[in-house]
């Protein structure tokens, strides 16, 4: 049986030319931001485009939460684009949606195009479909390029209709680098920028060569093993670390691999409003004494960690000590000290 | 005279032959590519050779196409600095090419040039003006292809690309089994494609005189009752495994492949990337005139360079 032929005729086969770098580098340069200059800082500037990002982590680490934030803040980018988000995890969490979308700017969900994906050839068939649409913007009926393609998750779409039999790995690993190569084939001729997020399996044998993190205390690998991690460029990996008083949980996002990036890890913490990263070992600067001063009738502040454009203060207040004496604010301005004394 | 003049004709009657001992000075007075670390190129014989085949294996995140970068980069250092001065053809079939990395090993290379050449730097001024990242970036033709019809097509299309830039002297695929495996349900075809693939490369990096290096996923294995690293796409008929190896390193990787299958025959050296612990450690699985060796080394911000001349161990478990 001859291979099926890949669809190339969209994309005419003249004789391959060889791409110049230089004028490469500049729109190829330009990375979809994670709305936190920090975490941007992490990842030298945001997201690439014409590569496939892989969030590895396990449940609530806050990986949908991330997808959402990049499917809002698509559309303010430099280049105003849509995105469409295929949902595997039923039911797509959009009162999630709603509450991260800034109020001034409830037309941001107009750009934001969800499908939902039930097994790999769904999601083959949809990616072909999407394909037809980059490919003719103007025909499409949105009135931004898709330019941001995020899957939640790749985990999910493998959980039914395998099994560990050998026959049944091969065909599922078939259908990796078939998904991959179509995300990579869009994100290339499009300069899409492609999130995938998966989940986490616990290590139970030695060092498979797969990325190892420790997260809830648990050591975890991403799922799919070996063959999926072939068929991402960049892997990042949110982990919880919990406090020995169970209260608060740390998280952190790491950079497990990429090809432009050195392994390297930043905190974060999820808000109402986002995703945000967190400076390490920091202290106050310039408002230390505005805040101190709030702070000081209230409550004792423990710390408190400057971010570019706010400031997170750990307080221990009088009356929310009882069950959780660390409370996380947010300081963005000085007008929310104010608001702060009112809770 | 006459006998040495009948000689030389029968040289000329099979065009391209030479003696061993031209092909033995030939080789010495070759330069080789360096990798950027002075380990790696002691394992591998002063690093990546001209007219040779290199596959280079490793799992994700083990400095593959960093490596694949800093070569391209590297054929590039010119001949006043001892380099090969050339060019390097890249053929991206992951995307994992990010030109803002090439940049920045571009500087790393000049500043260490810069570094051990600082006289040299001080006299030729027209040198200087050479050294540019930019520069360095012009000097790689970057495929980007998407399937492998297209990277068939590619590597066909290389030997009239060649014919027109014969100051190439490096190809790079970055990985050339990604694209084989997708549905491939004729496994048959597909070891013909492949097998047929190299040998046209191994004559490319005969008749062109440029070395070729071919990057190479690793998959899970399952034989032998345990899971084991191989590389993509070699079908071991018999895998020696070395006992040792396993031992020290609780993985069996690398697995010794049998040499009667024709994608391991195909390449004439067989470099494997792995960790060990939190350090990258180098493998020299096969070569044809060196001993296997290993050794570790690091992935710098400025590159490919010796380990323990900075910190830059990965921290693998937090």
């Amino acid at each position: 049986m001859r291979p099926p032929a890949p669809k190339t005729s969209a994309y005419s086969q003249q004789e391959p030319r060889p791409e110049n770098l230089l004028l490469l580098a500049s729109p190829r340069a330009a990375k979809l931001s994670l709305g936190c200059p920090l975490l941007d800082r992490l990842l030298s500037g945001g997201l690439p485009a014409a590569s496939v990002t892989e969030i590895a982590g396990e449940s609530a680490a806050g990986k949908t939460q991330l997808c959402l934030q990049l499917a809002l803040l698509a559309p303010l980018s430099p280049h105003p684009s849509s995105s469409l988000f295929l949902c595997s995890d039923v039911p797509f969490p959009l009162r999630r949606l709603r509450l991260l979308a800034p109020k001034s700017r409830p037309d941001l969900l107009d750009h934001v195009l969800v499908a939902a994906v039930h097994s790999p050839s769904d999601l083959l068939s949809l990616l072909s479909r999407a394909q037809y649409h980059l490919s003719h913007p103007s025909r499409s009926p949105h009135p931004l390029p898709i330019r941001v393609i995020l899957l939640d998750s790749i985990a999910s779409l493998f959980r039914a209709d395998f099994d560990a039999s050998p026959a049944d790995l091969k065909r599922r690993s078939g259908l990796f680098f078939k998904i991959s190569a179509k995300l990579k084939e869009l994100a290339h001729r499009h300069q899409c920028v492609v999130v995938v997020t998966n989940q986490v399996v616990d290590v139970v044998e030695g060092n498979t060569g797969n990325t190892v993190a420790w997260s809830s205390g648990r050591q975890v690998s991403p799922a799919l093993g070996l063959a999926w991690a072939n068929c991402v460029n960049t892997r990042l990996f949110l982990t919880r670390e919990v406090d020995s008083n169970g209260g608060s949980a740390r998280r952190h996002m790491k950079v497990a691999f990429a090809p432009h990036l050195p392994v390297r890890t930043c905190e974060f913490v999820i808000r109402r409003d986002g995703v945000f990263g967190v400076e390490p070992a920091q202290r106050l600067y310039t408002d230390t004494g505005m805040v101190s001063k709030r702070f000081g009738d209230l409550s004792e502040y423990r710390e408190a960690k400057p971010c570019a454009n706010h400031i997170t203060v750990a307080v221990t207040t009088p009356s929310c000590s009882r069950n959780s004496p660390l409370t996380l604010y947010w300081i963005k301005s000085s007008s929310d000290v104010i608001e702060l004394n009112m809770c | 005279m006459n006998c040495n003049s009948t000689a030389s004709h029968s040289f000329k009657y099979v065009t391209g032959a030479q003696n061993a001992w031209d092909m033995l000075s030939e080789e010495q007075s070759q330069k080789h590519i360096t990798t950027g670390s002075g380990d790696l190129n002691g394992i591998l014989g002063g690093g990546i050779h001209c007219k040779e085949v290199t596959e280079i294996g490793g799992v994700p995140g083990i400095g593959k196409t960093q490596l694949g970068i800093q070569l391209a980069i590297n054929v590039q250092i010119p001949v006043d600095y001892g380099g090969l001065g050339g060019k390097a053809i890249y053929i991206d079939t992951e995307g994992s090419f990010m030109v803002e990395r090439v940049y920045q090993i571009a500087e790393g290379c000049i500043s260490d040039i810069m570094e051990y050449f600082p006289c040299h730097h001080d006299k030729s001024s027209s040198g200087q003006e050479n050294l540019q990242p930019e520069s360095f970036l012009a000097g790689i033709y970057y495929f980007r292809i998407c399937s492998y019809t297209e990277q068939i097509a590619v590597i066909n299309y290389l030997e009239k690309f060649l014919g027109e830039h014969k100051d190439v002297r490096i190809v790079i695929i970055d990985s050339v089994t990604f694209h084989f495996r997708q549905d491939f349900d004729d496994l048959a075809l597909r070891t013909r494609v492949l097998s047929g693939l190299s040998l046209k490369l191994m004559k490319l990096s005969k008749s062109y005189n440029l070395a070729v290096v071919l990057l190479n996923q690793v998959t899970t294995k399952f034989t032998e009752g345990s899971f084991q690293l191989t590389l993509a796409l070699v079908t071991a008929s018999r895998q020696h495994l070395r006992r040792g190896w396993m031992l020290a390193r609780k993985i069996s990787f690398p697995s010794r492949i049998a040499d009667s299958d024709s994608w391991s025959h195909s390449c004439t050296n067989r470099l494997i990337l792995y960790w060990k612990g939190n350090e990258r450690c180098a493998y020299l699985d096969k070569s044809p005139s060196l001993p296997v060796a290993s050794t570790p080394y690091a992935v710098t911000s400025k590159g490919v360079r010796d380990a323990g001349s900075s910190s830059c161990k990965r921290v693998r478990v937090m």
